[in-house]
C-alpha cells in the first residue's frame, strides 16, 4: 500500500505547486509584458524570450526527470514511478513542441525566417522526435510491465545520446554557416533577468503540478481498468459456476 | 465539481484582467497615423507616424541632426530630427516616428524614432505558449475528477 | 559454456543461417542498389554536384540497408521460439548482445564493402589514396550503428508494428553517427587534410564506446522476462 501513501502525499502538496505556479507565472507575465523595458537591439520582440526560454528549460528539466525516473524504475520496478515517467514524457513532449513553436515565432521578426538549422533548434527537434518515439513505443506494447521497461530503456539511451547530438549538431553548424544567426547575441541584462527568473520558476512549478495531475490520472485510469476487469471476471466466473 | 469550476473561473477572471491591463498599456503604442492622414488632418500635439524612409533622401549631420522624407502610400512627409541619429535610422526602413507636425513649415519635427513593434508576434507567442498548457491542464483535471466520481460511484473500493 | 563461447556460437549460428538462406545480405544489397538508383534519378547530377552530395547519399543508403539487416537480426529468432531459448542462456545476457552486434556489424560491413565499388563506378570517384581512411570511417560508423541498432532490434521485436518502430526509434538516436560519417566521408572524398575532419572520427569513436557500454548494460533489461 505504499503506492497509496505516495499518492496521498502528492495530493497534499499538489495545491501548493499549482498556486505557486499561478503566482509566479502571473508575476512573470506582469514583469515581462508591462514591467520591463524593451531591448535596445531587438525592441519589443525580446518579450517572446520570457515565454520561450522557460518552456525550453522546463522541457530539458522534464527530460532529466524522465531519465532519472527510468533508472529508478529499472532498479526498483515501482509502478508509480513508471506512471510518473509516462506523465513526464507526455508533458515534456508538449513543452518541447511549444518551445519550438515560440522559437519559430521569435525567429520570424528577429532573423526574418521561421526556421533555421540552428544548433539548438535542431537538437530540440531531435529531442521532440525521441519523446514522440517514446510515447509511440509505449502505445505499441501490450504488456504493462514490458511497456514500462522498454520505455525506460529508450529514455536512458536518449538521455545519454542528447549531449552527443547537441555537440555533433553544433560542430556541423559551425562548419556550414559560420556565426551567421545565433542566439548567443542575446546578452541577459539585469532588467531582463527578473521576469525571466519569475517565468522559469513558474514554468517549472506548473510542469511539476501538471505531472502530478497526470500521474494521478494515469494511476486512477489503471486502477479503474484493473478493478473493472476483476469485477468482470468475477461476474463471468459466477455465471459459469451456476 | 463546483470546486473545479470556482478555481478555473478565478483563473479565467485573472487572465482577462491581465489581458485588459496589457492591452490598455500598449494601446497608445499600437495606433499610429500614416503620412496622408497627417497631410489631410494636420493634427496638433504629439502624434505617431508610420512610414518608410525614402531612398536617397536621408542626410545626417555630425552635429546630431537628420533630415529625410517619410514615404506613405500616397503621400510623403519631410522630416527633421534633432539629436544623434539612432542605429535604426536607415534608408528603406519602415519606422515609427514620434513628434509634432509643424503646419506652417510643412515639416514633421521628430522627437523619437523607433522600429515597428511586432505585437502580433508577441501576442502569438504568448498565446501559443500558454493556451495549450491551460487547455491541457483543464482537460486533465476534469478527467481526474471524472475518474474519482466513477470510482466512487461504482463502489470499486468495497472489497468482498 | 563461457561468455566468450556464447559470443562465438551466436556469430557462428548467424553466419551459417545466412550462408544457407542468403536472405539478409542479398536483400540489403539489392535495396541499397535501388536507393542509389532512385537518388541518381531524383537529383540528376553531374560530376560536380555528385561530389557534394555523394557522401550523404552513401550514408542514407547504408543506414537504410543497415536497418533492414538489424530488423531481421532478431525477427528471425521469433521462429520456433528461439528468442525464449536465447533468454534461457545461463551466461550473462551481455554475451548474446555482443554476439549479435558482431554478426550485425559483419553483415553491414560486408554490404558496405560490396556497395562502395558501385558508388566509385557510378559516380566516377577517385579514391585510391584515401581508401584506408574510408575503411576506418566505415568501420567506426558501422560499429556505432550496429551497437545501438542491435539493442533496438531486440527491443522492437516483441512489439506491434516493429518494422515501423525500429527506424522511428533508431534514426533520431543515430543523428550524431550520420552527421559525423557524412562529414568525414565528404572530407576524405574531397582529399582534404586529415586535420580538417579528424574531430568527426573522434566523435564516432566516443559514440561507439559510449553506446556499446550503455547498450550492453541495457540489453540485460531487454532480455529480462
Amino acid at each position: 500500500m505504499t503506492i497509496h501513501r505516495v499518492i496521498r502525499k502528492v495530493q497534499r502538496f499538489q495545491g501548493w505547486f499549482g498556486g505557486g505556479a499561478a503566482l509566479c507565472l502571473g508575476a512573470g507575465l506582469y514583469l515581462g509584458l508591462i514591467g520591463s523595458p524593451p531591448d535596445y537591439y531587438q525592441g519589443e520582440v525580446v518579450r517572446i524570450m520570457y515565454i520561450h526560454v522557460p518552456l525550453a528549460h522546463t522541457s530539458l528539466l522534464g527530460y532529466t526527470v524522465l531519465a532519472l525516473g527510468s533508472l529508478w524504475y529499472l532498479w526498483k520496478r515501482d509502478p508509480i514511478v513508471d506512471n510518473m515517467c509516462q506523465a513526464v514524457a507526455a508533458l515534456s513532449a508538449v513543452f518541447t513542441a511549444l518551445a519550438l513553436g515560440t522559437g519559430m515565432i521569435w525567429g520570424k521578426p528577429t532573423w526574418d525566417t521561421w526556421w533555421t538549422w540552428d544548433a539548438r533548434l535542431t537538437s530540440f527537434t531531435v529531442l521532440l522526435l525521441i519523446l514522440i518515439g517514446y510515447i509511440m513505443l509505449r502505445t505499441f506494447v501490450d504488456d504493462h510491465e514490458k511497456e514500462a521497461r522498454y520505455g525506460a530503456i529508450l529514455a536512458i539511451i536518449g538521455f545519454v545520446d542528447l549531449p552527443i547530438i547537441h555537440f555533433s549538431v553544433e560542430w556541423w553548424r559551425t562548419l556550414h554557416q559560420p556565426q551567421s544567426i545565433s542566439m548567443r547575441g542575446v546578452s541577459i541584462s539585469s532588467g531582463l533577468l527578473a521576469p525571466l527568473l519569475c517565468m522559469s520558476i513558474g514554468m517549472s512549478l506548473l510542469f511539476s503540478y501538471m505531472v502530478m495531475v497526470r500521474t494521478q490520472l494515469l494511476y486512477l485510469d489503471r486502477l479503474l481498468h484493473a478493478k473493472k476487469g476483476r469485477l468482470l471476471s468475477q461476474f463471468h466466473l459466477s455465471k459459469s459456476d451456476s | 465539481m463546483t470546486n473545479l469550476s470556482i478555481r478555473w473561473g478565478g483563473l479565467l477572471v485573472v487572465t482577462i484582467v491581465l489581458v485588459v491591463l496589457t492591452y490598455n498599456h500598449y494601446q497608445d503604442n499600437i495606433t499610429s497615423l500614416v503620412p496622408q492622414q497627417v497631410r489631410k488632418e494636420a493634427p496638433t500635439g504629439e502624434i505617431r507616424v508610420l512610414g518608410m524612409v525614402q531612398g536617397r533622401t536621408l542626410k545626417t549631420r555630425e552635429a546630431g541632426e537628420a533630415t529625410f522624407t517619410l514615404l506613405g502610400k500616397s503621400a510623403t512627409l519631410p522630416v527633421h530630427y534633432q539629436g544623434p541619429p539612432p542605429d535604426n535610422l536607415r534608408e528603406l526602413k519602415i519606422l515609427i516616428l514620434i513628434g509634432t507636425w509643424n503646419a506652417s513649415t510643412q515639416v514633421f519635427e521628430a522627437r523619437d524614432i523607433g522600429i515597428v513593434p511586432n505585437y502580433g508576434f508577441i501576442a502569438g507567442a504568448y498565446l501559443l505558449g500558454l493556451l495549450p498548457l491551460a487547455l491541457f491542464l483543464f482537460a486533465m483535471t476534469r478527467r481526474v475528477n471524472f475518474l474519482y466520481e466513477e470510482i466512487k460511484a461504482s463502489k470499486l473500493y468495497e472489497e468482498k | 559454456m563461457t561468455s566468450f563461447n556464447v559470443i562465438r556460437w551466436i556469430v557462428w549460428k548467424d553466419f551459417v543461417t545466412e550462408l544457407r538462406s542468403r536472405e539478409t545480405i542479398s536483400s540489403m544489397v539489392f535495396f541499397a542498389l535501388i536507393v542509389i538508383l532512385i537518388f541518381s534519378f531524383s537529383f540528376s547530377m553531374d560530376q560536380q554536384a555528385a561530389r557534394e552530395v555523394i557522401a550523404g547519399i552513401m550514408w542514407v543508403a547504408f543506414a537504410f540497408t543497415g536497418i533492414i539487416g538489424l530488423g531481421k537480426s532478431f525477427s528471425t529468432e521469433l521462429q520456433n521460439d528461439c528468442l525464449e531459448a536465447l533468454q534461457m542462456v545461463p551466461e550473462a545476457k551481455g554475451a548474446i548482445y555482443l554476439g549479435k552486434v558482431a554478426a550485425n556489424f559483419a553483415f553491414m560491413f560486408v554490404v558496405e564493402i560490396l556497395l562502395f565499388p558501385m558508388f566509385v563506378i557510378l559516380f566516377n570517384l577517385e579514391v585510391v589514396e584515401e581508401i584506408s581512411l574510408l575503411l576506418l570511417i566505415f568501420f567506426l560508423a558501422t560499429v556505432g550503428l550496429s551497437a545501438i541498432g542491435t539493442l533496438f532490434s531486440a527491443l522492437t521485436v516483441q512489439i506491434r508494428a516493429r518494422e515501423v518502430m525500429l527506424p522511428i526509434l533508431l534514426l533520431p538516436l543515430v543523428v550524431p553517427v550520420m552527421i559525423a560519417a557524412v562529414e568525414a566521408t565528404k572530407g576524405a572524398l574531397n582529399g582534404d587534410p586529415l586535420a580538417m575532419y579528424e574531430q568527426w572520427l573522434k566523435l564516432l569513436a566516443v559514440y561507439d564506446v559510449v553506446f556499446t557500454v550503455v547498450s550492453f548494460w541495457m540489453f540485460e533489461f531487454v532480455m529480462d522476462s
